[in-house]
């Protein structure tokens, strides 16, 4: 597709000057002459501030979240819609959602740094944004180790390093001591639901795929390439998982299991293993991912029980 | 005969100064008339200058440009394939347009190379379906019309295969892009200034338009050339849709309906139609722009959802009055 699109570049020069014209401004990270805080983002930006901090806007749930666990909750003057943890932050002002930015409410609310979300938040409100002189911090962390650092980060630019500190300590020695209890026992042969229509899983890379092998499980859909592939029955009986693990809509409903039942061949719905995680415990990649985790290597482990006591 | 052509212009030139005032006016953030008074004299407050200069002007200039372009591309399409249902996305032009972006979005490419994605992708489909219909044999605006269709078609399965296949972070961006969305715009300049250039260009061509707009053989025999008048139409027709949709992503129903609205209004001169294209298109995205970044403020609605809900009751009312 692309070499007929080069193709019709050759139609004409005046094309390419007509592209130059439509792009503006190139995002620069911000250097300043005498820079105190300075943290590298996950676009490998390197964001200084002259001070920490003081009006902080979060441009995704999850990014609410993790300021607030890095101690810096009282900053935040902007969150976008879903912001709903901790319950703190469902009272302050909001500007949208993540995906669609009311950029005049936020230059409004004029923060001095701005949190934003790698694959989330509209490149081209987030290029405006700089434009505009706002400093802006990409995060996506994608990992177990990524979540701590992050935290830690984003301490460092808000001046809250010790609460951010320990946050990010508590995080990491509660998922060491997770990996350490449960990674070595006998493998489960695990579905994680993220979806029900479309069915949708999670590979290994994903971060709900990373607790599942940290829990001792075994992602039926682990090497799947799509980081959220989308599947069908089939595929699930197929596999002819262990247990199955389902989030849902909301933090209560098990319908989604309900529906495996109508297969009594499955030996997760044979052995009655289908368990619920609530989904803001285990899909956001935040400090209560611990918790979720947690919830989860129990569900495994009495997968297990279940196992050697048939 | 002068006076007859001015007077309409001139007061839909006045309603668009007024739109685009008002859209300056009104945002999500409260400003004061005073604050507002302040930044008109190059004063006021650093804040309300920004608000006012660098997002709500560029934005308001950006679908004033974008509503002129689809409306003076569905005038000139309807004219060219003098079949009241053509609009400036008939011919897979937004269908090429869209996939080049979707491409470009699942490429992980950002801003710039999404816009000109998205161009070269309705460049292509015009070449398509120029290519095609012209085949071997003649070339007749029927052909034309399902040779465009079949090609949209067909970008719309390929489209649907993108979105399917696409990373579910992705998807967000990817349907607003193709709901059409004015915060997506970058620099308002390019579409402007290509809608200006248009319409002084189609000045002259007004009489010979006309012509066509009663047939080709009629034309012919009144001395107009119209082969090459009919592809200038249609590659004049391409080139304005394409900026539209490489700056705001497809926004449907203004190419339709505002010719039609104009003609029911102002009958069917082109000389007068154009501009008057121009001008009303552009005032309607303008105040559709404006109640979609308002409306339900700070979440935001996407503009085309607004084109429709406006345009749709006002364009049946003038049909069910007219006759």
């Amino acid at each position: 597709m692309f070499t007929l699109a080069n193709k019709c570049m050759q139609f004409g020069g005046a094309l390419g000057a007509a592209l130059l014209w439509l792009g503006s401004g190139i995002a620069t990270p911000l250097h300043a002459d005498n820079p105190s805080r300075c943290a590298v983002d996950d676009l490998g930006r390197e964001v200084c501030l002259h001070a920490s901090a003081n009006r902080i806007a979060t441009l995704s749930p999850g990014a609410t979240e993790l300021t607030y666990a890095a101690g810096a909750g009282d900053q935040v003057v902007a969150v976008v819609s879903y912001s709903d943890y901790p319950p703190e932050a469902k009272d302050v002002a909001s500007v949208g959602s993540h995906t669609r930015i009311d950029l005049e409410a936020l230059v409004g609310l004029a923060p001095d740094l701005v949190i934003g979300w790698v694959t989330g938040n509209p490149a081209e409100q987030m290029d405006t944004l700089e434009a505009l002189g706002m400093p802006v911090f990409y995060i996506e962390p994608r990992s177990v180790e990524a979540v701590a650092d992050t935290i830690e980060r984003l301490a460092r630019l808000a001046g809250t390093e010790p609460v951010g500190k320990q946050a990010a300590n508590e995080f990491r020695e509660g998922m060491a001591a997770l990996t350490a209890r449960y990674s070595e026992r006998d493998p489960v042969a695990t579905f994680y639901q993220v979806w029900d229509e479309p069915l949708m899983s999670v590979n290994d890379d994903h971060l709900i795929g990373q607790v599942v092998q940290l829990c001792g499980g075994e992602n039926v859909f682990g090497d799947q390439h799509r980081l959220v592939p989308r599947l069908d029955d089939e595929a699930v009986l197929a596999a002819n998982p262990d247990a199955i693990i389902a989030g849902g809509m909301g933090e209560e409903n098990r319908d989604w299991l309900t529906h495996w039942e109508q297969y009594p061949n499955l030996a997760a719905v044979d052995a009655d293993n289908l368990y619920f995680v609530p989904p803001s415990l285990i899909q956001r990649p935040t400090p209560r991912l611990l918790e979720g985790a947690q919830i989860l290597c129990e569900k495994l482990e009495h997968t297990r029980q279940k196992r050697r006591g048939s | 005969m002068v006076m007859r052509l001015w007077q309409p212009l001139g007061l839909l030139a006045l309603i668009a100064v007024a739109a685009i005032l008002f859209s300056l006016a009104v945002g999500s953030a409260q400003l004061s008339a005073v604050q507002l008074w302040a930044v008109v004299q190059g004063q006021g407050d650093a804040l309300a200058r920004t608000m006012v200069i660098e997002l709500r002007l560029p934005r308001a200039l950006s679908a004033f440009a974008v509503g002129g372009l689809l409306a003076v591309a569905g005038a000139l399409m309807q004219v060219l394939l003098r079949n009241p249902l053509a609009d400036p996305y008939v011919l897979g032009l937004s269908g090429g347009a869209s996939m080049g972006a979707l491409a470009a979005m699942l490429a992980g490419m950002g801003g710039v190379l999404i816009s000109g994605s998205a161009f070269l992708g309705a460049l292509f489909s015009t070449f398509l379906v120029f290519g095609l219909a012209h085949g071997s044999g003649g070339w007749t605006p029927s052909r034309l019309l399902l040779t465009g269709v079949v090609v949209a078609a067909g970008w719309g399965a390929v489209i649907t295969l993108m979105l399917a296949l696409s990373p579910a972070e992705r998807l967000p961006g990817m349907l607003y892009w193709l709901m059409g969305d004015l915060s997506y715009a970058r620099t308002p300049w390019p579409p402007l200034l290509l809608l200006i250039a248009t319409c002084v260009l189609l000045i002259p061509l007004g009489r010979s338009l006309n012509v066509l707009a009663r047939g080709p053989l009629q034309a012919a025999a009144l001395g107009v050339d119209v082969r090459p008048l009919e592809w200038g139409i249609y590659i004049a027709a391409s080139l304005l849709t394409a900026a539209a949709v490489t700056t705001a992503g497809s926004i449907g129903f203004v190419g339709l309906v505002v010719p039609h609205m104009l003609r029911l209004l102002l009958g069917n001169d082109q000389r007068l139609i154009l501009p008057a294209c121009a001008l009303a298109g552009g005032t309607l995205l303008v105040l559709a722009d404006t109640l979609a970044r308002t409306m339900i403020a700070p979440e935001q609605l996407p503009v085309g959802v607004i084109t429709a809900l406006l345009g749709v009751p006002t364009f049946l009312f003038l049909l069910y009055r007219s006759r």
